[in-house]
């Protein structure tokens, strides 16, 4: 709902349409240039054949009626049905040809798009939603493949349509034809006028719509609220307001939409009159037959179709060409982590690990890490702990090179870590994340996503030591299960395990993990600690921790408040100090154990439908 | 505030529910069947309008220009009087159309913006048991994209039958006048056509669907990709998932292509046989015309007749293809719409003042209407007028399902409850809803400002004044004044997100607002940390001055002070009593619950001297 506003919004953002942009837009076809070719020349033989089907029922009635010649028709009618046949063919080549060039130049931009992405830092998703970029991949690539394609065709075909008519007409009297090309601009003109107001018309009544979209959904999602407060009258009301607004839009867009062609049809009805009026001397003369009245009547009625499409296209391309910009714009992003020129390859980053003075913001005012220093040792475990907002993730995403300081240097193995390559620090990192993310596909995928090589018998393995097994194995289809759409068929403590398994068949030097807070059953929480320990065996560690057992066991703690190291060292050492650590510790010691003697176990979800 | 004529404000769709689905479409149309009816005249007339332009152009061709009988007596003037005939017709024919076009939208769009209405309103006054049962993301598919389906069928698929329906049937009597062999031979293939065109769209539809589909994938993949930026990076799979999104990517690409195949194959073939056909008439038509069997100008009425007779027809098939799908549309809305209501103002019993707040439950039992057991057995207490009542239990106990019922939101099924003497079923909900005020544990927040959430159903005006005496009663007034704009900053998405104990803060003030005299506090202040929860349990207390209070807990220390407290067990009282009385119970649950919170309190203290 709210994407679709963003989108809205967006659209009503109008951009200066430069050269530039257009000629990269057009750049886009170059690879496809066999299909831009073809098409253009079969939409240019389509239109030609189209006016010529009017120029041939000219021939029929002047030649062929007038003349009283029966062979005469048969003649034309030939031609006239070898014409439908040549139609038939360069329609179909035409339609197929844009339609083809649209798919593939979406197929062309998703993959720009996306692979860019892969590319892009986190710092670009932290400052991006989610949304926005679904959008430019989805939304935006279609509307510039239209302008590509639909909105070529429908140019091409409206000039070379109205051009040909011209032709045929000055052919069959070039003064009467003076007469219909003055009246093209006119009819130009008010046709684009029209499209403008209808297209402002239709845009408010997108907004409106997506507003009471939302409007439904914050409605039925907080009902409970609105009985309690009994506000459906008064809600009622705001909602009419909206409906009320959709309405008037939606009505207006229509009914001009309604008196849109009727205008340029009388537009087109007083050319015709005057042609008729003036015809008189022309027929004297010998000048005109009754088959060329008849031809500008039909060439007349059909010039109102490409002139309809002409603005159409003319009023649209504006937010195509808005949608070219920001997909551009995402192309050049350059993604701020990057591998420096000399950067080497990492042969290990199993040693001493050192933050050395380090600072991280995203805005200057907003220090979100303050003179950050800590030397961590080979095999040490370090457990962060620490408010919300205070500054752990960013450590951890720090560590993993997912950003770097802004000011200071982390270092690893006594080098600065900027100096190796990207890759040799990620593929040697394992991370278990507070909300395990999975991916759509059987839990053996899942697990592979850790070491694409490896077997069945090795994600077994991993599985097993993670102490996933288990329970995979009671699965309905064990290891060929779906796990849904970001894993949701699955618990969080399952995801957990999983993603456990992943890190474990991946062999990492350094394993991060960010617990989560929420509960886990008593025997999954057991199994998540053993399948940490295991990996933790052997390697150095980080751990954003919530659970006592996680604390206790860490060779150091960092307390982390408001960006700074507020506490650190032993769990012994802490508590003494009864400072933020005893307070952290106390609290999460009750909670815990409250769960653990079963004060308030949970029992059943029955109930928890109806309770919210 | 609510009154009964609420329902007034807009049609009642629950008089349009019939087993005949053509029948509601009817029945929805009340009020609108005037318009829609004038539409229908109108585009009759326009096109009636269109045939004539084309009579009078046979009569120019015959009588001007081959007999040369001039009605206006000289040439030049017969000239002019046709010409301004030319464009009179255009002008009728454009008029009409638009005034069909017009009324039509005023119909679709009026239709659905009471649709939209009803819905709205119908939804939030159906019974918790059927938002229980019925997702969110359900009922927003079917009032949104169902709705629209419907719109398109009133504005588009109705009045295009319309539409096609008139033009064939007068341009064919038309031509049947002119010549009734030549009326009859033109229409030869219709039924051909008719039946290809419904096949195709059929299968169109099918494709399309693919295509769809395709993009959910590719799009669910876009999703998880983005939302799982830090684990693609942290295992460093950036190619793994180029390749696996190319896969999606291209596979939309050839579901485009097979779409594609279809579409452009139906122009060009339906072309040849519609183009052979007028073709046949042309030739039969000139021949005639040679013979004598009529005139010129016939021929040219009946060549551009023709066009308006043949060509409509090719889109009755998608019309009627589309129409099927807006009464499947209709069928899943009257879904909704049949579903009754719970009433707000039914019951005998109406006070003028406030109650007093005192209940008895006297051997009360509720089973949910799905359920197999009950979820509350043999339930009896009395509660005094200011006292304060706790509801201690595991989750599933049946602590919400009892408070549930105060407010009737749910219906016991067996006993009975006594408010003030009086047994509640028989209050209306409204007064009831009016008396009881809720504080949630997952408080639910509109996305409107602070200051609205606060005076958020109160139901009379409230003064700026009172909403911030509220706010610092319940401990929130100094952190909203913290926010960009104080009182007015929006919350959500677009504002201040704000932290669990914020938002049950929010509604605390709410609350007082509302001055309720009985009082539920779902309480749960195990999400907030220690700072906040005396905050809020201080706001509370200020808040359960007076009141009939009904605390729902997890923790002995939230019960402690009640007035009595209700230990719960699967839907039944294990224990009542004050706390020293239950207590004093040695082998109660709530001597074991005790115990087991002292014990932790012990042990902890244990903990921390060892480290001393």
């Amino acid at each position: 709902m709210s994407d679709e506003l963003i989108q809205i919004e967006e659209e009503e953002y109008t951009s200066n349409l430069t050269a530039a942009v257009f000629k990269r837009i057009m750049g886009l076809m170059k690879p496809h240039m066999h299909w831009v070719v073809g098409f253009f020349i079969t939409i240019a033989l389509t239109s030609c054949g189209d006016a010529y089907f009017t120029y041939l029922n000219k021939e029929i009635v002047d030649t062929g009626i007038s003349l009283g010649n029966p062979a005469a028709v048969i003649h034309i009618a030939t031609i006239y049905g070898s014409l439908i046949l040549c139609q038939a063919v360069t329609v179909f080549s035409f339609v197929f040809l844009a339609g083809i060039l649209g798919e593939r130049i979406q197929y062309d931009l998703r993959k720009m798009m996306f692979n860019h992405l892969q590319e892009l830092s986190l710092s670009y998703y932290a400052q991006n939603a989610v949304g926005r970029m679904i959008a430019r991949v989805t939304s935006d690539s279609g509307r510039v493949a239209d302008l590509m394609t639909w909105g070529v065709v429908d140019t091409t075909w409206a000039f070379m349509n109205i051009t040909t008519s011209l032709i045929f007409m000055a052919i069959i009297n070039w003064k009467l034809a003076l007469i219909v090309s003055a009246i093209i601009p006119i009819m130009m003109i008010v046709a684009v006028q029209f499209r403008k107001r209808i297209l402002v018309e239709f845009r408010r009544s997108r907004r409106a719509n997506s507003k009471i979209t939302g409007a439904y959904n914050e409605n039925i999602q907080g009902v409970r609220v609105v009985k309690a407060l009994q506000r459906e009258d008064e809600n009622l009301r705001e909602f009419q307001t909206l409906t009320n607004t959709m309405f008037r839009a939606s009505y207006r867009a229509a009914w001009l939409s309604a008196l849109f062609l009727p205008t340029v049809q009388i537009i087109a009805a007083a050319a015709l009159g005057a042609i008729v009026w003036y015809s008189g001397d022309q027929i004297r003369l010998g000048a005109m037959t009754i088959g060329g009245i008849n031809a500008f009547v039909s060439y007349l009625t059909f010039m109102m179709w490409p002139v309809q499409d002409l603005a159409r296209v003319y009023a649209e391309m504006q937010h195509s060409i808005a949608s070219a910009e920001r997909i551009f714009k995402l192309i050049d992003t350059p993604p701020e982590v990057h591998d420096r020129p000399e950067a080497i390859p990492a042969t290990t980053i199993l040693g001493e690990i050192e933050f050395d003075h380090v600072h991280f913001y995203y805005e200057d005012r907003n220090p979100v890490l303050t003179d950050f220093t800590l030397t961590v040792n080979p095999g040490e475990m370090i457990a962060l702990v620490g408010p919300t907002g205070g500054g752990k993730s960013t450590i951890v995403n720090l560590l993993c090179r997912f950003y770097e300081p802004c000011q200071g240097v982390i270092r690893i193995n006594g080098r600065d870590y900027t100096e190796y390559t990207l890759q040799s620090i990620h593929s040697r990192i394992g991370i278990v994340l507070q909300t395990p993310h999975l991916f759509s596909g059987a839990v053996r995928e899942n697990i592979r996503y850790g070491r694409l090589d490896a077997n069945d018998d090795e994600i077994e393995a991993a599985a097993k030591v993670a102490g996933a097994h288990d329970f995979i194995a009671r699965l309905e289809k064990g290891y060929d299960q779906n796990v849904g759409e970001g894993g949701n068929l699955l618990s969080v403590g399952q995801k957990q395990l999983i993603s456990l398994a992943r890190a474990v068949l991946a062999k990492p030097e350094l394993f991060i993990m960010d617990e989560a807070t929420s509960s886990v059953d008593t025997l999954t929480e057991a199994l998540i600690q053993r399948g940490m320990e295991a990996l933790m065996k052997g390697r150095t560690s980080f751990v954003v921790a919530h659970r006592l057992s996680t604390i206790r066991r860490a060779d150091r703690i960092i307390v982390i408040e408001g960006g700074r190291i507020a506490e650190q060292g032993s769990h012994a050492e802490l508590l003494r100090l009864r400072g933020h650590y005893y307070r952290l510790y106390t609290q999460q010691f009750r909670h815990e154990l409250e769960a653990q003697y079963g004060v308030m176990k949970e029992e059943s979800e029955e109930e928890a439908l109806a309770a919210d | 505030m609510t009154t009964p004529t609420a329902s007034s404000k807009y049609f009642d769709f629950r008089n349009a529910l019939t087993n005949n689905r053509i029948a509601g479409i009817w029945r929805m149309m009340s009020d609108f069947r005037l318009p829609y009816a004038a539409a229908t005249a109108a585009l009759a007339i326009s096109a009636a309008a269109k045939t004539c332009t084309y009579l009078l152009l046979g009569y120019f061709a015959d009588k001007v220009l081959t007999q040369q009988i001039y009605v206006a007596g000289t040439l030049n003037k017969t000239l002019a009087l046709i010409g301004a005939g030319f464009i009179a017709f255009a002008a009728i024919e454009g008029s009409f159309s638009y005034l069909s076009g017009r009324l039509a939208a005023f119909t679709a769009e009026g239709i659905t913006r009471r649709l939209r209405d009803f819905l709205f309103d119908h939804i939030q006054r159906l019974s918790f048991s059927y938002h229980s049962q019925t997702p969110t993301g359900d009922l927003i598919e079917r009032v949104t994209s169902d709705v629209d389906t419907l719109r398109r069928f009133f504005s588009e698929q109705a009045i295009g039958m319309g539409r096609v329906i008139i033009l064939f049937a007068i341009n064919w009597a038309a031509i049947l006048t002119l010549n009734t062999r030549l009326g009859l031979l033109s229409v030869v293939v219709i039924p051909l056509i008719l039946v290809v065109s419904l096949w195709f769209f059929g299968k169109l539809t099918k494709r399309y669907e693919d295509y769809q589909a395709q993009e959910a994938i590719l799009s669910t993949t876009l999703q998880e990709n983005l939302t799982g930026v830090r684990v693609v990076k942290a295992f460093a799979r950036q190619g793994y998932e180029m390749s696996k999104f190319e896969k999606d990517n291209w596979g939309k690409f050839l579901k485009g292509r097979r779409l594609l195949i279809m579409q452009s194959l139906f122009w060009p073939l339906s072309d040849v046989v519609l183009g052979f056909q007028m073709l046949f008439g042309f030739v039969l038509a000139a021949t005639m015309a040679i013979r004598g069997e009529i005139t010129v100008g016939d021929y040219l009425v009946y060549v551009g007749l023709v066009v308006w007779l043949i060509w409509p027809i090719r889109n009755l098939g998608r019309l009627i293809v589309q129409t099927s799908t807006g009464l499947v549309s209709y069928g899943r809305l009257m879904e909704i719409v049949k579903q009754t209501r719970e009433s707000l103002t039914e019951g005998r019993v109406r006070p003028d003042g406030p109650v007093r707040g005192d209940l008895i439950f006297d051997h009360v039992s509720f089973m949910y209407e799905d359920g197999k057991v009950d979820a509350l057995k043999d339930i009896s207490f009395h509660v005094k007028p200011g006292q304060s009542i706790a509801l201690l239990g595991s989750t599933g106990s049946g602590k919400t399902s009892l408070v549930n019922l105060l407010p009737r939101f749910h219906e016991y099924t067996g006993g009975h409850i006594l408010l003030d003497g009086e047994e509640l079923k028989d209050y209306s909900r409204e007064y009831l809803r009016r008396q009881i005020g809720i504080v949630q544990q997952e408080p639910f927040l509109f996305s409107r400002s602070i200051r609205e959430n606060i005076m958020y159903g109160i139901g009379r005006q409230v003064t700026m004044d009172e909403v911030e005496r509220a706010a610092k009663a319940a401990a929130i007034h100094d952190v909203i004044l913290t926010f960009p704009d104080g009182y007015e900053t929006l919350v959500g998405e677009k504002g201040v997100t704000l932290s669990g104990g914020q938002k049950q803060r929010v509604t605390i003030a709410r609350t007082l607002l509302k001055n309720p005299r009985i009082l539920i506090l779902d309480d749960s202040t195990s999400s907030v940390d220690t700072e906040t929860e005396a905050e809020i349990r201080a706001a509370l207390n200020e808040l359960m001055e007076d009141r009939t209070t009904f605390i729902i807990a997890h923790r002995i220390q939230s019960v402690m002070g009640a007035d009595v407290i209700l230990v719960l067990d699967k839907g039944q009282v294990v224990q009542m009593g004050t706390h020293d009385q239950l207590v004093a119970h040695e082998n109660g649950i709530y001597r074991q619950i005790y115990e087991i919170q002292t014990r932790i309190d012990e042990a902890l203290e244990n903990e921390v001297a060892s480290v001393n």
